[in-house]
């Protein structure tokens, strides 16, 4: 117990840094998603044809390969990154694109009744988008998007692949500094107590908002 | 004074041609009935009214503004585009489906356009809102989501969405055609309401007895094409197309 | 034409490491589809130690990350004496993960099965594992194909996660060769690799699902 004590500090530090690529990353990717999906559905051709080759592409290759890519590549066409900027926009640009293609399904699934029925009353194209059928989207996508953030709350673990020293990271060298496994089990803990509380509250979630259904 | 004119309409789905040169006037505070088979473009001729498909040829004027004209017609659309916006708000559509908004209860459903569209301030709105979903005998339903309505309390909070826009003219797309049997006279309540109130009104509807009690002219499509432009007694009493004997006796 | 002269030269390393990540891949699905789905029949009826262990093991290894778990085998084990070859850890945590996510999978599958079914099998005179192996089974796997189709193409991008602890994948060796050549091209050949593969492969469930789902 006094040992846990004793690297507790170190931990919690590794979390702090977990956390904050992962709620800086939630933040981040709505924007864009909302907006690439919008594109997708809705923008000429052209912007059409490059959200399809964005979503493609980030969605067919590994964050880890995104992320040393971003991290490692760049570099090489003189554009150094900082460590966290560098996870930042990977996991943005990766979970990006996963949420784009699930708001796209989402605005593809409402019918087009509420597309013609804003439309008669006099609402532009985008009055329609933000006050009839993003909000309708927002509410049918939830589940799909909870997954997702839970999803990638596990994948900021990949950051200690780029030598950041998150809760991952922090755990594994405290066991190879003091060889006792005892670091891992209290990291675990920690993991499984936060995805458990991020499912409880996005459980939640989808309850409150689909009053209405 | 003429409310709607469509002049030699023609509307193509692919290769499907859907009206066939389909003319037609509405005047101020007369209720028009279409009736006619499935699929014999009654539908259709009402959502080109209100654009909500494009005409691929022939002149759509309302209310004396041109604001559609395909096809080699020789006449410009004079209206501009914030006019042929204006146009829409002037025309209430009610669907078969209802379209209410999902996310949003009945009163809220009924306030969005006014606040939206016409900026209006939230206060006006809800009273606005309010006296229309009186009428309708819905007032109590105001903070119900549309999930919790039945069928025909859907669409009595449709006309009155419908309705709080002040609209010159009232297009029914089949308002009662999704509804159960039992449900069908609450919503026929409400536009004969609205038919004593003088209220300009295009009804599509397979409700003949309903149609003939109310409208002023009775439209009778058969594929594509308008056969049957009368009052509803000499319509009912003496049709002239054989068609037509045939249709009302499949219906009646 | 350098760039194309260096792909080639670079060609056989990369290759390499696909087959690692090929190798890797396959033994997963190999045992993660028959441990899920046993798992899943066990949740669902077996008695309550098993179903609280199963219960626990979904949850703790769908709750933590699958880079932690590898690392668990890895770096943890070795410290209480456990050793494994790199391959047979690997492929071990893989296995657990994915059999954890896929329980789950077949578990809804399985419980979205209306209750008519096991009825009208029991009318019939079937005995309970009848019931499950030529009713409920067979409707739950082509429920569920869509979801299993989808975590079987996540599992190709997961499979980059080798590169971290150490084994010679796909990943690890273009990172290995650009930081020798600091050239940029094995990362774009590693790019276009897991592309064409992950595309495949979503091409491929895509004719498997149209498919299996002929009867709904």
């Amino acid at each position: 117990m006094d040992y846990v004590l004793t690297i507790l500090p170190v931990l919690l530090k590794g979390l702090q840094l977990s956390l904050t690529v992962y709620v800086m990353v939630m933040f981040l990717i709505f924007p864009l998603a909302i907006l690439a999906a919008i594109g997708k559905v809705a923008g000429p051709q052209l912007i059409k044809k490059i959200l399809f080759l964005y979503t493609w592409i980030w969605r067919g290759t590994p964050l880890l390969l995104q992320l040393f890519f971003i991290y490692f590549g760049l570099p090489y066409f003189g554009i150094k990154l900082s460590p966290l900027t560098s996870v930042i926009i990977a996991f943005v640009l990766n979970v990006g694109a996963y949420e784009t293609e699930i708001i796209r399904a989402g605005i593809e699934s409402i019918d087009k009744g509420q597309y013609e029925a804003a439309k008669a009353l006099g609402m532009t194209y985008p009055q329609t988008m933000r006050r009839i059928i993003i909000p309708q989207t927002i509410r049918r996508v939830l589940p799909a998007t909870c997954s997702e953030a839970i999803l990638t709350f596990k994948d900021t673990a990949l950051v200690a692949a780029i030598g950041m020293g998150d809760l991952l990271r922090s755990a594994k060298e405290v066991v190879t500094t003091d060889f006792k496994i005892t670091a891992f089990f209290v990291a675990f803990a920690i993991y499984l107590m936060i995805s458990s509380i991020l499912v409880q509250l996005f459980t939640r979630m989808e309850k409150k908002y689909s009053i209405y259904e | 004074m003429t409310m709607i004119r469509m002049s030699n309409i023609h509307k193509y789905f692919g290769s499907l041609h859907v009206l066939k040169g389909v003319s037609l006037e509405v005047n101020k505070g007369e209720i028009v009935s279409v009736i006619g088979p499935s699929g014999s473009g009654k539908s259709t001729l009402l959502r080109c009214m209100n654009q909500l498909e494009k005409i691929d040829g022939g002149i759509l004027e309302i209310e004396g503004l041109v604001v559609e004209a395909a096809g080699n017609v020789g006449v410009k659309v004079s209206a501009s585009q914030q006019q042929v916006r204006d146009t829409y708000r002037k025309m209430g559509m009610v669907f078969q489906s209802f379209n209410l908004f999902p996310h949003m209860t009945a009163l809220e459903n009924v306030i969005e356009a006014p606040i939206t569209v016409n900026k209006m301030a939230k206060t006006d709105a809800v009273k606005i809102a309010e006296r229309q979903l009186a009428k309708v005998g819905l007032l109590d339903k105001k903070d119900t989501y549309p999930s919790k309505l039945s069928g025909g309390q859907k669409q009595r909070v449709a006309i009155a969405r419908a309705l709080a826009m002040d609209p010159d003219i009232m297009l029914f797309d089949e308002p009662t055609s999704a509804l159960d049997p039992e449900l069908v006279g609450e919503v026929l309540g409400v536009i004969k309401k609205l038919a004593e109130e003088h209220m300009t009104m295009l009804i599509v509807t397979h409700e003949m007895g309903f149609a003939r009690e109310i409208s002023d002219r009775i439209i009778f499509m058969d594929n594509g094409e308008i056969l049957e432009d009368a009052s509803p007694k000499e319509f009912f009493e003496k049709p002239r197309h054989p068609r037509i004997k045939t249709f009302l006796e499949k219906m009646l | 034409m350098d760039h194309l002269d260096y792909v080639l030269k670079i060609l056989p390393f990369i290759l390499s490491g696909l087959k690692l990540t090929a190798k890797i891949y396959v033994a997963t699905l190999i045992f993660a589809l028959p441990l899920g789905l046993l798992a899943a029949i066990g949740k669902v009826t077996g008695p309550k130690i098993i179903k609280s262990i199963l219960f626990l093991y979904t949850w703790i290894w769908r709750g933590t990350p699958l880079l932690f778990q590898l690392f668990f085998m890895y770096y943890a084990l070795p410290v209480i004496g456990i050793r494994f070859s790199p391959f047979v850890a690997a492929t071990v945590a893989y296995v657990l993960n994915y059999g954890a996510y896929l329980t789950e999978i077949f578990r809804g599958g399985i419980e979205s099965i209306e209750k008519g079914q096991y009825e009208a099998a029991k009318a019939l005179g079937m005995t309970y594992p009848q019931t499950m192996r030529r009713i409920i089974i067979p409707q739950t796997v082509r429920r569920v194909l869509p979801p299993i189709c989808s975590e079987a193409v996540n599992l190709v991008k997961d499979t980059a996660l080798l590169a971290v602890v150490g084994m010679p994948d796909l990943l690890r060796i273009a990172t290995q060769i650009f930081t020798r050549d600091f050239n940029i091209i094995p990362f774009i050949v590693a790019f276009v690799l897991y592309l064409i593969i992950s595309s495949v492969l979503v091409k491929l469930f895509g004719k498997l699902e149209k498919m299996h789902s002929i009867y709904e």
